[in-house]
């Protein structure tokens, strides 16, 4: 048996709120390809970013060749030969793609010198390594993603690590680009380098994977050969419910439809969606991350731009230029970022609460305050918001405090579609429960509900219809009653049902 | 094979190109030989080499504090700190002077002041990096600190510089100001810093992005620092000239008096295509910025215009350089 190259054990990392990892032990050995697998959350990018010297451990500790060692900074990784290609991007646009490559370690000629020659055949090396068409003197934003996306995984390649973490490399990589990065898997591994490789495509794990560790909630379920295990069981172990989760009963009325999208395109990211949302259903949009369900959402609220397809709001076609046309229709927009996008964090519940039905409120150009107070008053209490006045800044509110007072904001501009990205990311259980009544309520007095969902046993517990992206593609569509997560995982990660 | 028709579409590329990449340098230069061949054409006093040399004379002490100012932008921040910093140094220095004159001492004077605005840079790169205030902040508190000490010193204008020390802002070369070919050189060495070393390429690097430049191993916090103090010893240079010039120190000279030279350099800056929240930029386009405002200045003086419509003229001329850098396409919204 090969000796592990590192050596990670009982990893413990919390963040405010959450524990993302716990407890966790996990090794990688020199020429193999260890896959990392596991839903949004799972805490696998966490544990990767701690063996690149993102973030320091709670607990725990790492062993490199059976030596303890800290990694305190990204710097120190990089001498300790650990490499990693980041999930999002991490170039700069307006560097050339040799010094995007080189940065932070340009060669040093003469006088301590940027050499540039060296620079520029260095880094034309290891795009050749690749095999891609890139010239190095070109400024980076002149890429499209997907060379960007390759320029990335140049870089981590051309630190000659002895352990090179990729972190979902695949996900804006295409055809071409993704056979060229399974050979430069193959060749790091001839050359005894351990590659740890995270993807959501469990595909890609069966194709170049020799072991695969399964994540769930910040612990590790299990590690298998890859000849050893199939797909179902390896989707299996993903999902595996540790928590027992209760959901409200699924609507009874469906009414007319409200909402009816078409064939919507919008950039790369979005390539074509239909559905259509009903009065009193909730739909379900599953998909993974990267998959469009936010690219669909923002533009279905007008707040992107829409190249293709239309948008109908009770059989009317109407046109969203912008997320005032879809106030203006009736649409309300819960980001999934509720601290960046849903709320101005040094106001208080009130102000934020009021914010988009301002314009409504006034009284010659001025704020009327006392009815502001009165409604959102009454809507706070209708939500149960725990806060210990109205007045208190929503900075010191919990998450799910916090999703409420997002929820007030929209309820108060009186919207008949309710869009949610991810209503309970970062929420704890007992407030999760209650967010899913309140949508089911919501639903129950009439509205249109679409939410966003990278957790499984969300989307299958309260849908009443669910409807799975792949890739900017709408690929199924299913009733939430029948809906396993084995179903909708199988067409999110592969973009067609397999028969298993 | 290269017919004409096909030229032109690639002549229109290579502009588009131009354009797209380097739209601050073009503006500027464009705006700059403008305003010269007005002068050129219109005002015959302009044509004199005395006057074009009097212009670049001009330019000098906006200019030494104005390549600090580019590190500063450059790394993601801005240093509203070198207004008093030059006052700081001016006033010590035509104090100690007014004493001690010989060549020893004078130039242990100078290096005596350099190390104060390097403690003065690195004080500022602290505060930025250590006690999280933002640059803005961070400078302007530091800036009013020494600006009290300052005026614990001195209340009003006085001092004396020692013999010699005049050649700094009146000395010649030939037929070239010494100071014209001294601000040269220094923009020269920034190019080459900027350009050439490592510790310079990571100044824009940090500036386009904290995260990412630490995420590739740079140690982002000592490349702050090193832009301050940049800054902070280019503004000691202001400083060292002005007493040159002027022949003696004022409590008031880098700033609430006549020339503002925290907001004049920051506008300088700007002018020169240099990103406002850092990543993009560099000093030539600095350059061609303070050349822009002593240019604008000594054409107004010839044309004798109406300070106010001075103003407006200006002002007018800010606001539209930059709006043309800021049609640039933003890179994908997230």
């Amino acid at each position: 048996m090969t000796q592990s190259l590192v050596e990670m054990r009982g990893i413990t990392m919390r963040f405010p709120g959450v524990t993302a990892l716990d407890g966790v032990d996990f090794e990688s050995r020199a020429g193999e390809v260890h896959a990392v697998v596991g839903e949004n959350g799972a805490g696998k990018s966490t544990l990767m970013k701690i063996l690149a010297g993102v973030y320091q451990p709670d607990r725990g500790e790492i062993l490199l060749r059976g030596q303890p060692v800290r990694i305190s900074s990204p710097h120190e990784a990089q001498l300790l030969g650990i490499s990693i290609i980041y999930q999002e991007l991490n170039l700069l646009p307006d560097l050339t793609v040799a010094e995007n490559v080189f940065l932070g370690r340009e060669p040093r000629g003469k006088f301590g010198l940027i050499d540039s020659r060296a620079l520029e055949l260095g880094a034309r090396e290891v795009l050749h390594r690749l095999e891609v068409d890139i010239d190095p003197r070109v400024r980076l934003g002149r890429l499209s993603v997907s060379q960007q996306q390759m320029v990335e995984i140049a870089k981590a390649l051309s630190l000659n690590a002895r352990i090179v973490i990729m972190d979902e490399p695949s996900a804006a990589l295409g055809g071409r680009d993704l056979d060229k990065l399974f050979e430069v898997i193959a060749a790091l591994k001839k050359n005894n380098v351990a590659v740890i490789y995270i993807s959501h495509r469990l595909a890609e794990v069966f194709q170049v994977a020799d072991r695969v560790t399964v994540f769930k909630d910040g612990k590790v379920i299990g590690t298998h050969v890859v000849s050893e295990i199939d797909r179902p069981s390896l989707v299996r172990m993903m999902i595996g419910r540790t928590l027992s989760e209760t959901f409200p009963p699924r609507g009874k009325q469906i009414g007319q439809e409200v909402l009816r999208v078409e064939g919507l395109c919008c950039g790369e990211k979005l390539t074509g969606a239909s559905l259509s949302v009903h009065q009193g259903e909730i739909v379900g949009i599953a998909g993974l991350v990267g998959s469009g369900r936010t690219e669909l959402a923002q533009a279905i609220f007008g707040a992107r731009h829409i190249d293709a397809g239309e948008v109908r709001i009770k059989g009317k076609k109407v046109s969203l230029g912008s997320p005032r046309d879809g106030l203006r229709h009736k649409l309300g927009f819960l980001t999934e970022d509720r601290n960046l996008e849903g709320l101005v964090m040094g106001l208080s519940v009130r102000e934020n609460a009021a914010l988009p039905s301002l314009d409504r409120r006034q009284r010659f150009g001025f704020v009327d305050s006392r009815a502001e107070g009165r409604v959102v008053a009454e809507m706070a209490e209708g939500l149960r918001v725990r806060t210990p006045s109205l007045s208190q800044e929503v900075e010191n509110l919990s998450g799910g405090t916090r999703q409420k007072v997002v929820l007030a904001k929209w309820l108060i501009s009186g919207p008949e579609v309710l869009i949610f990205d991810e209503p309970t990311r970062g929420i704890d259980v007992g407030s999760k429960a209650e967010i899913w009544q309140l949508m089911r309520d919501l639903a129950n007095q009439g509205k249109a509900i679409l939410m966003i969902s990278s957790e499984l046993p969300e989307i299958v517990g309260i849908s009443d219809q669910i409807v799975v992206m792949h890739r900017g593609c709408v690929v199924g569509e299913m009733p939430g009653e029948t809906a396993t997560e084995e179903k909708v995982m199988m067409l999110a990660t592969y973009g067609e049902s397999h028969g298993e | 094979m290269v017919s004409d028709s096909a030229r032109v579409p690639r002549l229109r590329q290579w502009w588009q190109r131009l354009w797209d990449e380097d739209r601050e340098l073009l503006t500027i230069f464009a705006i700059l030989g403008v305003l010269f061949l007005i002068g050129m054409i219109a005002l015959p006093a302009f044509r004199s080499p005395r006057n074009l040399f009097n212009v670049l004379r001009q330019a000098v002490a906006l200019g030494l504090v104005s390549i600090g100012q580019t590190m500063a932008v450059l790394v993601g921040g801005i240093d509203l700190s070198v207004g008093s910093t030059i006052s700081l140094i001016g006033v010590y220095t035509t104090g100690l002077m007014a004493q001690y004159t010989s060549l020893g001492a004078v130039s242990l004077i100078v290096l005596a002041m350099i190390v104060i605005a390097l403690v003065i840079g690195l004080v500022n790169a602290l505060v930025i990096t250590r006690l999280h205030v933002a640059p803005f902040i961070a400078t302007m508190g530091v800036g009013a600190i020494i600006q009290g000490f300052v005026l614990l010193y001195a209340k009003r204008p006085g001092g004396a510089i020692a013999p010699g020390w005049d050649y700094f802002a009146e000395g010649m070369i030939g037929p070239v100001p010494f100071p014209v070919i001294f601000l040269l050189v220094l923009v020269g060495i920034a190019f080459f810093f900027l350009r050439k070393t490592a510790a310079g390429r990571h100044v824009a690097a940090t500036g386009g992005s904290e995260v990412i430049a630490r995420l590739s191993g740079i140690q982002t916090r000592r490349v702050t620092a090193y832009a301050f103090m940049i800054s902070a010893f280019a503004a000691a240079l202001t400083g060292l000239f002005l007493t040159s010039r002027m022949g003696a120190g004022d409590p008031l000279m880098g700033g609430l008096n006549y020339d503002r030279y925290d907001l004049d350099s920051v506008t300088a800056v700007l002018l020169g295509g240099t990103r406002l929240g850092g990543g993009k930029g560099g000093v030539v386009g600095t350059l061609a910025g303070v050349l822009l405002v002593s240019l604008l200045n000594n054409l107004f003086n010839l044309a004798d215009i109406n300070p106010y419509i001075q103003w407006i003229i200006k002002g007018v001329i800010v606001v539209g350089a930059v709006a043309v850098y800021a049609s640039r396409k933003p890179v994908e919204a997230k």
